[in-house]
């Protein structure tokens, strides 16, 4: 059976806490492991803290709209993020952090997306209609194979 | 989050407790920044009791390892949960810092 639970998120640094703690709490009573809902959760923190934080700069927060719809079935998880603020594809416009640099020479920024790209099985986006709309999936199959290979 | 620090000489244990994320990555920032402004070179930070870290607070302690480094001394790390140091491999952090089995050998890291 797969369950579903959807999020307005409001454009305020404490909502990408609520939504992960949620989001954990949902995930751990469908039975999901402890190991996905941790990588999973904190993809979830990384894309919505950079939504609230950047996507509507400058424009006025009242037309702005962030949900959030999750799926938790026995196939897996995933979940859309869905914002209607400047278009940002973050697989494409964000710097991959060079992990060879000292930690003098080491950009502060990116390492939420690469986070997310490593923890998340499947990380697709598109911008349709003013809309960003970035896809995240977790099969728990594969998860497994992972940890036994 | 919480941070609890106790000193010896110029050396501290940081024990970090709870959920560091963007919402209160500010605190972890100042927290970490007091006990290093108080003359600590070598800083160690106890992860036992951390459940959950972000970017944010890989930030926090990219500043910290910086600081530490610039002091002469450095950032270790001790009881890393098995997740969080997944999130210090996957983020290269592990090339920035050591990651130890108890508060001594940290502390001890240093005066080699």
């Amino acid at each position: 059976m797969e369950v579903r639970h959807d999020w307005d998120v409001a454009i305020d640094g404490a909502e990408p806490r609520r939504v992960a703690e949620e989001f954990e709490e949902i995930a751990l009573a469908q039975g999901v492991p402890m190991g996905i809902v941790f990588k999973f959760q904190l993809a979830l923190d990384e894309i919505l803290t950079n939504v609230v934080s950047y996507a509507f700069a400058g424009r006025d927060a009242a037309q702005a709209v962030v949900r959030v719809n999750a799926r938790f079935g026995a196939a897996g998880v995933s979940a859309v993020i869905l914002d209607n603020g400047l278009p940002f594809n973050p697989l494409q416009d964000a710097a991959t952090p060079d992990m060879e640099l000292s930690a003098e020479d080491r950009q502060i920024g990116g390492l939420g997306i690469h986070l997310t790209r490593s923890f998340v099985h499947s990380v697709s986006y598109e911008r349709t209609d003013g809309w960003n709309r970035l896809s995240l999936a977790q099969p728990l199959q594969a998860h497994t194979e992972e940890e036994t290979a | 989050m919480n941070v609890e620090a106790s000193y010896s000489g110029n050396i501290a244990v940081a024990s970090v407790s709870g959920r560091v994320d963007s919402a209160n990555a500010k605190d972890f920032d100042k927290a970490l920044r007091d006990i290093i402004d108080r003359g600590v070179t070598g800083l160690v930070v106890d992860c036992n009791d951390l459940r959950y870290m972000s970017s944010a607070g890989l930030r926090v302690l990219l500043i910290a390892i910086r600081k530490t480094n610039a002091a002469g001394g450095g950032l270790a790390m001790c009881r890393v949960p098995d997740h969080i140091r997944e999130v210090l491999e996957v983020s290269g952090f592990v090339r920035l810092t050591s990651i130890h089995d108890s508060a001594e050998a940290a502390s001890a890291s240093f005066s080699s």
